[in-house]
């Protein structure tokens, strides 16, 4: 009963004009993202985070996730109509729905899609909603030594599940935790790194460098590739009636997707990427017709897209109930909620309550909005589709610049933002992943906390681990982890899980 | 003469690396790594350099036996990729003298012809229009000031 009250007070605070706006901004501009083929919502999100800065936390928290679940919603648009992923996690989409669009059942597809990702999204929030408040409770028993095996446990699977290559990943994550060393030690006032730069002692900045390698890199990476302009299927409000039979065939793939979307969500690496192939994969698996798979069977359309919309929600929790992101975009909404001076993590639901209902609340309502947008607009978004890079880039490079630029009056972030920029396009074309790295940044400081302090109180004995059940479970799944990576090539990578696709961050 | 083009500039990432992270674990030694029980401030930055240096070992050997190298850019990509940097850098230079304003506008309409958008009105109208758009976002509506320059 307390929750609902609570969730009731999180509706009152919602339905404020910043909130509403933000809400409705954040979902419009990321199916925007989600519908452009090119920039992802980790870019958007980073470059969008400035803005954020002029209103409160909750409020940017709220637009960061409308983007982020916006795109999810968005991606399948350009999918089905043009065969262009609008992101990684809608590449599975193209498989089926654009098949189902030559079939001349491209609105129906659009429709479930929405229809079901609005289902995905409700019940993932359902999940945040019931789930997070209790992990947070439990999270409040953690100590340091927990902490730092969560980390452990979640670098080792980042490493080897956002890249093709485990030791790019590895060497990602550690040179994003020495970047994050660089200035003075807040644990004993110690200047690291620093060389004797004054404007190195605060350490380098979270927010050029982010915007940098997934915003100007991507910019570069589109303004240097050549630009084919596509098709779009022309499409209807009439069009969009789903015929019963396919209507039949959603329902239960719809929801198989959500609830495996929301459990996968919980992993650490790219998981709205990883939720759509293994919901694909158990579709065609359990399917009677696998056969339809790959030539428009429907089942191949919502169950990806709902899957990657309640991972969105399902990422949410151990960011909110830990303070530790597994996927890149929530790296980036802790740098943004750490800039609001609020700290993920145990004490989040006893400090700021406020924050978190909202937020749910917020979710609900953004989540309406997209159905509301999604539907009758589809026609209109797929004609943004075919905007050319050469008229939108150079509007979102000046953003970028002046963005960073005004966050703290400092010609120096944006120097980082352009070399990180340069130096995330050559990354992304050698395959070194980028969220790893974001990820080393973001949680290099607690990861150093956790550890200095897991020593001094054991003393330097380190075997005295074995005394606290929750850090030596994560640290032996970490070791059976990292023995399955070496065992899977002998049984010729029949159980390996791989993601494809350039630009799985 | 791709594959070596290719292949000298991510040999010497992977180089670099290596270095880096021999000269963190020096530089940490050099803060005081302590003891287990009583940490120092290097022994967090030394671990971190200790784990650069094996995992860049590991890709530098992967690296140099790997046969399928590709081309990064083309001889046209590269002078994009140089032309873009340089007019991110003239922003920044320049941003100060002449104000964000003025700057926006010339940095815009030279990004739209780097990314070859044909004749001069569409270049000068999504310019024009971008520099309208960031003055009414950080001047009006978030109330942030920005340098104006010499015309401020």
């Amino acid at each position: 009963m307390e929750g609902l009250g609570l969730l009731f007070n999180g509706f009152v605070q919602c339905f404020t004009m910043p909130n509403l706006v933000a809400c409705f901004v954040g979902a419009l501009v990321g199916t925007l993202v989600g519908v452009l083929p090119g920039l992802g919502p980790t870019a958007t999100m980073a470059l969008m985070l400035p803005f954020t800065l002029s209103f409160g936390a909750t409020t940017g928290l709220i637009m960061m996730t409308g983007v982020w679940y916006g795109a999810m919603y968005g991606g399948s648009t350009t999918s089905i109509l043009v065969n262009i992923p609008g992101e990684a996690a809608s590449v599975v989409t193209c498989l089926d729905g654009y098949q189902m669009c030559k079939k001349g059942r491209a609105g129906a597809a659009l429709a479930l899609v929405a229809v079901g990702s609005f289902i995905a999204g409700t019940i993932g929030i359902l999940g945040l909603q019931f789930f997070a408040p209790l992990l947070g409770n439990a999270a409040l028993a953690f100590g340091p030594s927990e902490f730092l095996c969560f980390m452990i446990f979640a670098f080792v699977l980042l490493s080897n599940l956002s890249a093709e290559a485990p030791l790019k990943g590895g060497v990602m994550i550690a040179f994003g935790l020495f970047l994050s060393t660089i200035g003075i030690n807040p644990m004993d006032s110690y200047p690291r790194f620093t060389f004797g730069s004054e404007t190195l002692m605060l350490g380098i900045d979270f927010l050029p460098i982010a915007m940098g390698l997934f915003g100007v890199s991507e910019i570069l990476n589109i303004a240097i590739e050549k630009y084919v302009k596509p098709e779009v299927n022309k499409i209807r409000l009439k069009d969009l009636y789903p015929n019963r039979e396919e209507i039949r065939r959603s329902v239960y793939p719809t929801l198989r997707g959500s609830v495996l979307g929301f459990f996968v969500g919980l992993l650490p690496g790219p998981c709205t990427v990883i939720s759509t192939f293994v919901s694909y994969s158990l579709e065609k698996r359990i399917s009677k017709t696998p056969g339809e798979f790959g030539h428009g069977a429907v089942e191949g359309v919502v169950a990806p897209e709902s899957a990657n919309n309640s991972a969105v929600m399902g990422s949410m929790i151990p960011l909110l109930t830990l303070g530790i992101p597994f996927a890149a975009p929530s790296a980036i909404m802790l740098a943004g909620l750490r800039m609001h001076n609020v700290e993920p993590g145990p004490m989040l639901f006893m400090n700021y309550p406020e924050i978190f209902w909202t937020f749910i609340a917020a979710m609900y309502l953004g989540n309406f909005m997209l159905l509301v947008l999604n539907l009758p607009l589809v026609g209109a978004f797929a004609r943004i589709a075919v905007i050319r890079p050469q008229i939108l880039m150079p509007i979102i490079s000046l953003t970028c610049l002046v963005g960073v630029y005004s966050v703290r009056n400092s010609l120096f972030d944006v120097w980082v933002m352009i070399a990180a920029g340069v130096v995330g396009y050559f990354l992304r074309k050698w395959k070194y992943p980028i969220a790893p790295f974001i990820i080393g940044v973001v949680l290099g400081p607690t990861t150093e906390n956790s550890l200095r302090q897991t020593l001094m109180m054991f003393n330097g004995d380190l075997s005295l681990i074995v005394n606290h059940p929750v850090s030596l479970t994560l640290l032996v799944l970490s070791a059976a982890f990292l023995i399955y990576k070496f065992m899977a090539p002998l049984f010729g990578n029949k159980f390996a899980l791989k993601v494809e696709g350039d630009d799985v961050l | 003469m791709e594959r070596a083009g290719r292949f000298r500039l991510e040999i010497c990432f992977v180089f670099f690396l290596l270095a880096l992270g021999f000269i963190i674990i020096f530089v940490s030694l050099g803060y005081g790594f302590g003891s287990l029980s009583r940490p120092g401030p290097g022994l967090y930055p030394g671990l971190i350099g200790a784990a650069i240096s094996i995992f860049s070992f590991f890709i530098l050997v992967s690296e140099l036996r790997s046969r399928t190298a590709k081309a990064v850019l083309d001889k046209a990509g590269a002078k994009t990729l140089i032309f873009m940097t340089a007019t991110f850098c003239l922003w920044i230079v320049a941003m100060p003298f002449l104000g964000y304003v003025v700057v926006t506008l010339l940095a815009t309409y030279a990004f739209c012809k780097i990314m070859k958008l044909e004749g001069w009105r569409k270049p000068l109208a999504v310019s024009g229009g971008t520099a309208l758009f960031l003055y009414l976002l950080f001047d009006y509506w978030m109330y942030i000031d920005l340098p104006r320059g010499i015309f401020g």
